[in-house]
């Protein structure tokens, strides 16, 4: 039978869940610091925290409002009334013995983002719902590569116990691991825009497990899988790729997929059956919080403070700007970038030259210091001025390339210009006209051609081109281009 | 002996106006307790060191002109399920170990800057099987004017009715639950014993605060701004389906009853029956499986990993096994059995949620009768039987939990039960009583020779 199967007739069914840690001052239902980052294990925490007898949750607003917008920014409906329920099994990472989650009734449901298809096709992914819950400690072995196997001690740094997460559940509508580094793409950064969470995936932030099975042609299903502990794109893509090869090969075979949950090892690129026996989870309303009320006026709230999504901002600079999609998809990618491009064309920068700095000289810096734009010495206003001064003919491109350097050290135009060297138009006319019969003099063949009639106006025009770089190059960029063309033009009696 | 029959007012007031110091109180107290404790054993801890610190700091606040809050050198014990910042606290339990809670429960903070004095930590049965005995026992021998006691359904009103004192259960929500080791969460309320009614209103005033630490407490100070110092035109229930059980009741509970009504008609009161079959049917089993789900859920933290006892063991799973098999004891395990078993996912639907909207119904049936009949308060025994067995579910006194109402226990055995938020009311309500049937005496003969 097997013979008889093409690749084609496998389609994969994917669903994916995804962890993303909120951001807040606070953790979810305590007052210790959400951001434990190099403190010392177990310096973070209170009997709140640690589930210690006799302490009880209190509701951080914060949680939800960061639970709405991370909603509304997947293009969910925010449900008025909901409660948490006590989600218990026992595991030393877990103070209480119990997860308080909101799992049973979710603050947000019914969501979608929009992906391209393997083919390239607009595709939904729907969202199924958004919950917030607490998250739990961290476990630390002693064995060398840190893995439980083989330690002979665990440790428990409970600094992450209690921080706010929110739980995102997709339909198994994501066909490939393609797919899905998209859609998990899409979603981080919505997410980001809407200022729910930093989503930094190095310091954890967000974590993925994705439900894989396969649909044969001939009518099979296979079983659903739940594949767990993927912490980066890559892992998330390669762990999808592995589990679908891993379940056809068994379908194929005339074999039955189990329902399982598979652990992913990074190391060893495999996914790895959970020894673990999965039991029932159980579930209970938390008496200690009461139900949780959003009123109309909450949700305008945290509505009122969502920005322009990527998608809409990509689409505006495409069609009011004329931006390519291409170079709008790069400034829209991250939301402190586009805001400092379109900071730059309200200051009254040119769109597509503001687009162009932003893309190259603003990203590079950005990449370089690892910053966020919004962190920049140079403020958008002040990269505006510098690009209208190219755009008037006061400054060469090369010139304000070294202006902006200089500018970086927290200098304005005017200050860089003199620190870069010079002051703008110092080349003064009649040492330009030196200059000029200067550099015409020097290469005799190429004035000869182009006072000759036998180049079209087009060569004609880079071969003044050519000249003017040269002399562009003598005054290291001082002069106006504008300006030495013209010179150029006139000594050869071109005008 | 100059303390021992005085109540808290009394003692807050002699060492404001500098007649006796909070010093000499406490070791008066303590003394008392030292020579009762070997055939009462009422406390499971006497915390002198910490009380004289106490007593200490409010005679310099006294010394120096400053206000030292209204319970000024007053002792006092509590349940030994309320954690004090530094105090081993065991809930009478082998699984906390020697756990000392690195802090203080809102309640006893609440006490302590009013100038209360720990003498110590009631004892208790364990965990969810633990009725405030020593609470309430310490309170009758005179060891202290007041203590606290938790209530989860009627661990505050029945040892006050086996010790003859008063013992509130408060309205889900009055006062703070924040540090109590909680048993069945919407259940449990801290509430106080006295020997007094003055004594219970000073110190519920003191307690009925609201906490921002507990999700569950409510704002309602104001409930015990109001007097109305008459028993005239009220009108006391006497619920149908409970006094239908009467012919089980103790003979002297039963004569406390008849004495009561008598004393409520002499008075102006108008007693009426009313019914409550909602409540009669289905309390009960409404209050095990809420009580054994949470309770399950509120006990899973004891695992010996962060604190408390932890047993030897190779392996995580053997650990978390022998930890509790150890730690726990029979009663506590077979509700966190039943508790695990009410949670199944099979069961869930069918027991947990069920019993969750039959309480609603519990509730709404009660409101219903306050208010169509205009009821000031219900008036029934504690338990039917006053010897009653350890741990055993009282009818009597769980409905009031079930429902988050107020339950006010009166020496004589009889408890009354108002609407929610009507705790005042039956503090007046009982001090009209007390004036006409006297209060209770101290237990003296517990002094040994």
């Amino acid at each position: 039978m097997s013979n008889m199967l093409k690749m084609s007739d496998f389609t994969p069914v994917i669903g994916i869940e995804i962890h993303i840690q909120l951001k807040t001052k606070s953790k979810m239902f305590c007052a210790c610091p959400a951001d434990y980052s190099g403190d010392e294990p177990n310096s973070r925490i209170c009997p709140v925290c640690m589930g210690l007898p006799g302490s009880l949750p209190v509701l951080n607003r914060a949680v939800v409002h960061q639970g709405m917008l991370a909603g509304m920014a997947l293009n969910c409906a925010v449900q008025p009334v909901t409660f948490f329920s006590r989600k218990a099994y026992y595991y030393p990472d877990l103070p209480k013995g119990f997860q308080t989650s909101g799992c049973d009734m979710p603050i947000a449901v019914n969501g979608w983002l929009e992906i391209k298809d393997d083919a390239g096709n607009p595709k939904k992914i729907r969202i199924h719902c958004l919950h917030i819950e607490e998250d739990v400690g961290k476990l630390l072995h002693s064995a060398s590569d840190g893995r439980l196997e083989g330690a002979d001690a665990s440790y428990v740094d409970y600094n992450r116990a209690g921080l706010p997460l929110a739980e995102i559940v997709s339909e198994p509508d994501v066909s490939s691991a393609r797919e899905a580094v998209e859609y998990v793409t899409a979603l981080r950064r919505r997410v980001r825009y809407a200022g729910a969470s930093d989503v930094d995936l190095e310091k954890g932030m967000m974590r993925f497990d994705a439900n894989v099975s396969m649909k044969c042609a001939d009518g099979r299903w296979g079983r659903k899988v739940e594949v767990k502990n993927m912490n980066s794109f890559r892992a998330l893509e390669r762990a999808i790729e592995y589990e679908i090869k891993r379940q056809r090969k068994i379908m194929e075979d005339g074999g039955e997929v189990l329902p399982e949950t598979r652990h992913w090892n990074d190391a060893k690129g495999v996914t790895t059956a959970s020894r673990v026996k999965a039991s029932a989870r159980k579930f209970m309303m938390e008496p200690d919080l009461p139900p949780l009320v959003v009123t109309p006026d909450w949700v305008e709230e945290a509505r009122a403070s969502l920005p322009e999504m990527p998608n809409e901002k990509t689409a505006r600079y495409v069609e009011d700007m004329g931006l390519s999609e291409a170079d709008a998809a790069v400034l829209t990618d991250s939301i402190d970038v586009a805001r400092y491009f379109e900071g730059c064309v309200d200051a009254g920068a040119n769109p597509a030259r503001a687009g162009n700095w932003v893309r190259t000289e603003v990203l590079r810096v950005v990449n370089e210091k690892r910053c966020g734009a919004d962190e920049l010495t140079v403020k958008p206003a002040s990269l505006a001025e510098l690009i209208c001064r190219i755009d008037d003919g006061r400054l060469s491109t090369t010139l304000a390339k070294r202006v902006f350097e200089a500018m970086l050290d927290g200098l304005t135009v005017d200050e860089a210009l003199k620190k870069s060297g010079a002051a703008e138009g110092e080349v003064g006319a009649d040492a330009l006209g030196e200059l000029v019969r200067a550099t015409l003099a020097a290469n005799p063949d190429v004035v000869e051609e182009i006072k000759s009639d036998k180049l079209d106006k087009n060569t004609k025009g880079k071969k003044i081109k050519f000249l003017q770089g040269l002399v562009m190059k003598e005054t290291r960029g001082q002069a106006r281009p504008d300006e030495v063309s013209k010179i150029i033009e006139s000594a050869l009696n071109l005008r | 002996m100059r303390f021992r029959s005085m109540g808290a007012r009394e003692i807050a007031a002699g060492v404001r106006e500098k007649k006796f110091s909070a010093a000499e109180v406490f070791e008066e107290c303590l003394r008392t307790a030292t020579d009762c404790e070997d055939r009462l054993s009422a406390l499971a801890a006497v915390t002198a060191e910490a009380g004289r610190i106490q007593a200490k700091r409010v005679d310099e606040k006294v010394a120096k002109g400053e206000d030292p809050g209204l319970l000024a050198g007053v002792p006092v014990v509590i349940k030994d399920n309320i954690c004090a910042n530094g105090i081993r606290t065991a809930a009478g339990s082998r699984i906390l170990g020697d756990w000392v809670p690195p802090y203080d429960a809102t309640a006893w903070s609440l006490l302590a800057d009013q100038g209360a004095v720990l003498l110590g930590k009631g004892s208790m049965d364990e965990l969810a099987t633990g009725v405030s005995d020593g609470s309430a026992a310490a309170v009758a021998a005179g060891y202290v004017p007041f203590s606290l006691g938790s209530d989860t359904g009627g661990s505050i009103r029945l040892p006050a009715s086996y010790c003859g004192i008063y013992g509130l259960k408060p309205t889900y929500g009055l006062v703070s639950r924040y540090g109590m080791i909680s048993y069945g969460s919407s259940l449990d309320q801290i509430g106080p014993f006295t020997r007094s009614v003055e004594d219970m209103e000073l110190v519920m005033r003191v307690l009925a605060r609201h906490d921002p630490k507990d999700s569950t407490s409510v704002s309602k100070n104001e409930i015990f701004a109001r007097r109305t110092n008459t028993l005239k035109g009220r009108r006391i229930a006497l619920v149908k389906e409970f006094m239908d059980f009467s012919p089980t009741l103790d003979q002297i509970t039963a004569d406390a009853m008849k004495r009561t009504i008598r004393l409520f008609e002499e008075s102006g009161s108008e007693v009426i029956e009313v019914s409550l079959p909602t409540v009669a049917r289905y309390a009960a089993a409404c209050y095990y499986t809420i009580a054994a789900s949470e309770a399950y859920t509120n006990f899973a933290r004891f695992d010996g990993v962060r604190c408390g006892r932890a047993a030897e063991a190779a392996g995580l799973r053997e650990m978390f096994e022998t930890t509790r098999s150890e730690g726990f004891d029979g009663g506590v395990k077979s509700r966190i059995i039943v508790g695990t078993y009410l949670s199944e996912p099979d069961c869930y639907e069918k027991y947990y949620v069920a019993a969750t909207r039959v309480r609603t119904l519990i509730a709404e049936e009660f409101y219903k009768t306050f208010d169509a009949d205009r009821i000031d308060c219900i008036l029934q025994p504690v338990t039917p039987s006053l010897s009653g067995k350890i741990g055993e579910l009282n009818l009597y006194t769980l409905t009031a939990n079930v429902a988050g109402l107020p339950a006010f226990s009166l020496p004589a055995g009889l408890q009354i039960i108002g609407p929610r938020w009507s705790d005042g009311e039956l503090l007046d309500i009982g001090l009209e009583v007390e004036k006409i049937s006297g209060a209770p005496k101290i237990a003296y003969f517990l002094q040994r020779r």
